[in-house]
C-alpha cells in the first residue's frame, strides 16, 4: 500500500473547479482551506478567471508554476479523467475527488468510476473518493472538506463512509471540545478503501483512536487482517449501519458499497477487536473516552455519589454491563470512615448523602482510586454543584439579598475551585493509571465536556448521564480484556 | 471426506445426503447419531437391533433436503415390527432414495444449531445458536469468519442470549462445551478447506446428558446455494 502521508500533510493545495459562488463545492472547499488557516500555498484552478477570493487563479493545473502536493477536484464527473491526466503530467500523486456522478448514480457513472480506478491504479495515484466530502488534518491546519468546522487537535482520527455522519460527529466534537486528529470521507472508495485508511492511521503518530462509520467493505478478508493488526495497538470504534433489514437496503442504495449481513459483520468486529457503537453519539463518546482516559485493568468499579438513588442507578448499569462493585476493603473503609459524616453509606456505592464538599469528594476519590481493590472510579454530583450554588445565590440577589458584584467574585472563586478539582482528577489518573468518570449534577447546554491540562496525557471527560459513563467504562474494559486475551494467545503460540 | 465431496460434485449433486453429510461433519469433529444405511427391510431390522431400540427411520438421498415435509421420517420405533412397518411405508412413498437410514433416537432437552455460510465479502462464516423449531423465530445466533480459534468458538457460545441453558438445566448436567468448541472449529475449517461446500446446517444438535450429538445435517454444495433453502443462509 502506498503511503498516505502526502495526502494529509501537503505543503500546497490546488482546488480544481474553484469558484466564488458560496454554495458551490469549489467555493466551500477553497474558503474552508484558506479560512481554516492552512499554512501552505493554495492555488485555485478555474478556467477564464484571474483571481478567486483574491488568490491568483489558473486556467489549468498545468499552469501552476510551483509544485502541488494535493489536488482537490470539484468539477463534473465527465471532466475528472482529464484532470487526473494533468496530475500525472505534473507528478501529483495525492488527489481528492469531491465530484459526484460516479457509481452512486447508475450505469454511466459506474463507467466513469471504472475508468478512474483503472487509470489511478496503473499510475499509482492516491485517490480519495470519488463522491467524498473531503479530508482534514487538524494539527496541520488543513480543512480541505465540506464542513466548515474548527476543531481542537486531539488523537481521534475519523473514517466516514457517509459524509453526513462524519459532518455531524465533527460538529459535536467542536461543540464539546473533543480533540480530533484527522478526517477522511471515504466516498465510493474507488481507489483507496477504508482498510487503507485504517492501515495509515495505525501507523500515524498523531492518531491514538480510530472512529469508523462503516456501511460495508469490499474486501472482507483484507479488512479483517488490517483491523486485527490495528486494534492490537489502537482502539477502533465503529458504527455499522444496516442493523435491521430496512437499514441494510438503505445502506445498499446509499453508496456503491455492498452492505454485508449485519450479523456477520457483528462477528467480524468482535473477532477483530473493534469496539461497537450503536449510535453516532455513542461513536464520538466512546472515541473521546479512549482518547482521554487510561484503560481500566479490570472490571471492579468504585462508585461515589452525592445521593443514594443515583448510586443505585449506576450500580444497575454496571451490573448489566458486566462490571462489578466490590465491597470496600478495610483500609479504604477506615480511611473514608475517618473523614465522612457518620451517616455515610459504609459501602460501595459510597453515598456521601448530600455533602457537596469538594474536599470530601477529592479525598474519597483518591481513597478508592489508590486501592488495589478497584480498577476504575465513577463519581456523581460534585461537578455542577457549583453551578447550582451559583443559582441559589442569583435567586437570593434577585430577591434583594446580596449584590451581583459579590456574585461575580463568588462565581470566579467557584470556577477556579472546579478547575483545580478537575486538574486534580487528571493528576490522579496519571498517578494511578486508572480511569475516573465524573458525572455532572448540572451541565449547562453546550458546555465543553472535555477538560484538558497542558502537558498531560490524560483528559477529564465530564459525563451528562451515569449510563454514558458506564457504557464508556464497559467498552474500555472489554477492549482491555480483548487485548489481554490476544496477548495470551500469542504467548501460547 | 474429499472422496465423498468429489464424487457428489462430479455427479452434479446440489447437496449431500444426510448420511454423507454426517460422515463429513463427523470427520471434522462433530459427534453424530449412530446410524446405518439399510438396503432392505431385513437389513433395517438387523441394524435397528444392533443400534438398540428405540430408533428412527429416514429416507436418505441427496435430493431429500426436506425429509419431514415429505413424510420421509418415522420416529420412536420400539420393535422389529415397528421397523418393518416403517420401512415399508417409507419405500411405498415413491420418493427416490439411496436407502433407508436407521438411526438411534436421541432424547435430549436442549437443541442447538451449528452452521456454515458464505458471505459475499467475508467468505466462509461459522454460526452457532439456539436450535430446533425456534431457530428462525428467535434468531438467537452468533457468527464468526472462518477459520476460527478455540477462543473465538468460546466467545460465540457465550454470545447467544439464551446461553444460560448451556449450564445445568432441569436436572441435566451442563453442556460439554469442549465438544461444541471442537465442532465449531471443525466446521469452520471445512469451509476454508472445501471451496465446493457452500453451506452446512447441523440442526438439531441435541444435547443428551450433557453431550451434544448431531441428529440431522445437511451439506449444500456450491453452485446450488441459491436454489436450495438453507436455514443458515
Amino acid at each position: 500500500m502506498s503511503d498516505l502521508k502526502g495526502l494529509f500533510y501537503p505543503k500546497s493545495v490546488a482546488v480544481v473547479g474553484a469558484s466564488e459562488n458560496v454554495f458551490k463545492w469549489g467555493s466551500i472547499i477553497l474558503t474552508n482551506i484558506v479560512d481554516g488557516g492552512f499554512g501552505g500555498k493554495v492555488y485555485p484552478v478555474a478556467r477564464g478567471k484571474d483571481t478567486v477570493y483574491g488568490l491568483k487563479a489558473y486556467d489549468s493545473l498545468k499552469d501552476v508554476p510551483e509544485a502541488v502536493d494535493l489536488v482537490m477536484i470539484a468539477t463534473p464527473a465527465s471532466t475528472v479523467m482529464g484532470i487526473l491526466a494533468d496530475c500525472v503530467e505534473m507528478r501529483i500523486n495525492n488527489i481528492v475527488v469531491v465530484s459526484s456522478g460516479f457509481s452512486e448514480t447508475g450505469d454511466e457513472g459506474r463507467e466513469f468510476e471504472e475508468k478512474l480506478i483503472a487509470f489511478s491504479e496503473s499510475r499509482g495515484l492516491n485517490v480519495v473518493g470519488p463522491n467524498t466530502m473531503g479530508i482534514a488534518n487538524v494539527k496541520h491546519g488543513l480543512y480541505s472538506m465540506f464542513s466548515h468546522i474548527r476543531l481542537n487537535s486531539g488523537g481521534i482520527s475519523i473514517i466516514a463512509q457517509s459524509g453526513n455522519v462524519g459532518n455531524q460527529v465533527m460538529m459535536w466534537a467542536e461543540q464539546q471540545n473533543i480533540g480530533i486528529s484527522k478526517f477522511v470521507g471515504s466516498g465510493n472508495e474507488g481507489v483507496l478503501r477504508c482498510e487503507d485508511y485504517l492501515e495509515y492511521f495505525h501507523r500515524d503518530e498523531d492518531t491514538s483512536v480510530i472512529l469508523f462509520y462503516v456501511e460495508g467493505v469490499d474486501d472482507g478478508r483484507t479488512f479483517i487482517d488490517v483491523a486485527r493488526r490495528t486494534s492490537l495497538e489502537k482502539p477502533i470504534i465503529a458504527l455499522k449501519a444496516g442493523r435491521t433489514e430496512i437499514g441494510s437496503r438503505a445502506a445498499q442504495s446509499h453508496t456503491g458499497a455492498l452492505s454485508g449481513s449485519y450479523r456477520v459483520f457483528d462477528g467480524v468486529m468482535r473477532q477483530s477487536g473493534i469496539i461497537q457503537a450503536k449510535t453516532p453519539t455513542e461513536l464520538l463518546s466512546l472515541a473521546a473516552a479512549f482518547d482521554s482516559l487510561p484503560l481500566p485493568q479490570g472490571n471492579r468499579v468504585g462508585v461515589i455519589t452525592l445521593g443514594g438513588g443515583w448510586g443505585v442507578i449506576t450500580a444497575d448499569e454496571c451490573e448489566e454491563r458486566g462490571l462489578v462493585l466490590p465491597p470496600l476493603p478495610e483500609d479504604v473503609f477506615t480511611r473514608l470512615d475517618r473523614m465522612l459524616p457518620p451517616f455515610w453509606s459504609r459501602g460501595n456505592p459510597i453515598d456521601l448523602v448530600g455533602q457537596p464538599d469538594v474536599n470530601l469528594f477529592r479525598e474519597s476519590i483518591e481513597a478508592v482510586v489508590a486501592s488495589d481493590a478497584f480498577d476504575a472510579v465513577i463519581f456523581l454530583g460534585i461537578i455542577g454543584s457549583f453551578q447550582m450554588a451559583l443559582r441559589f445565590n442569583e435567586a437570593s440577589c434577585r430577591l434583594g439579598q446580596g449584590s451581583f458584584d459579590q456574585l461575580e467574585v463568588f462565581e470566579k472563586t467557584l470556577s477556579e475551585m472546579e478547575l483545580a478539582f478537575l486538574d486534580n482528577i487528571i493528576d490522579l489518573m496519571e498517578t494511578y493509571k486508572k480511569p475516573i468518570y465524573p458525572v455532572a449534577l448540572v451541565a449547562k447546554p453546550g458546555d465543553a465536556s472535555v477538560h484538558m491540562r497542558e502537558g498531560y496525557r490524560h483528559k477529564v471527560i465530564i459525563y451528562k448521564t451515569p449510563e454514558e459513563a458506564v457504557l464508556c467504562l464497559e467498552k474500555q474494559y472489554k477492549y482491555y480484556r480483548y487485548i489481554k486475551r490476544q496477548e495470551e494467545f500469542l504467548c501460547v503460540k | 471426506m474429499r472422496e465423498i465431496i468429489k464424487r457428489a460434485v462430479e455427479k452434479g449433486q446440489k447437496a449431500l445426503s444426510e448420511y454423507d453429510s454426517k460422515r463429513i461433519i463427523q470427520q471434522a469433529g462433530t459427534p453424530v447419531t449412530r446410524e446405518r444405511l439399510a438396503a432392505s427391510r431385513d437389513e433395517a431390522v438387523k441394524m435397528a437391533r444392533e443400534i438398540g431400540y428405540p430408533v428412527v427411520l429416514k429416507g436418505c438421498a441427496d435430493t431429500l433436503t426436506h425429509k419431514t415435509e415429505l413424510g420421509m421420517v418415522r420416529v420412536g420405533l420400539g420393535s422389529d415390527k415397528d421397523v418393518e412397518q416403517a420401512y415399508d411405508e417409507l419405500m411405498s412413498r415413491n420418493v427416490p432414495v439411496d436407502g433407508i437410514l436407521v438411526q438411534e433416537m436421541i432424547k435430549g432437552d436442549r437443541e442447538f444449531v451449528i452452521g456454515l455460510t458464505r458471505d459475499p465479502q467475508f467468505g466462509p462464516c461459522v454460526m452457532f445458536g439456539l436450535g430446533g423449531i425456534f431457530t428462525e423465530v428467535l434468531q438467537d445466533v452468533s457468527f464468526r469468519v472462518a477459520p476460527i480459534t478455540e477462543g473465538d468458538a468460546e466467545e460465540m457460545i457465550d454470545e447467544i442470549r439464551t446461553k444460560k441453558i448451556l449450564g445445568e438445566f432441569r436436572g441435566s448436567p451442563p453442556v460439554d462445551r469442549a465438544v461444541l468448541v471442537q465442532s465449531l472449529v471443525g466446521i469452520g475449517n471445512l469451509g476454508v478447506e472445501f471451496e465446493e461446500i457452500a453451506e452446512i446446517d447441523i440442526n438439531p444438535l441435541i444435547v443428551r446428558g450433557g453431550k451434544p450429538v448431531a441428529v440431522d445435517a445437511l451439506v449444500i454444495l456450491r453452485g446450488a446455494a441459491e436454489s436450495t433453502n438453507s436455514k443458515t443462509a
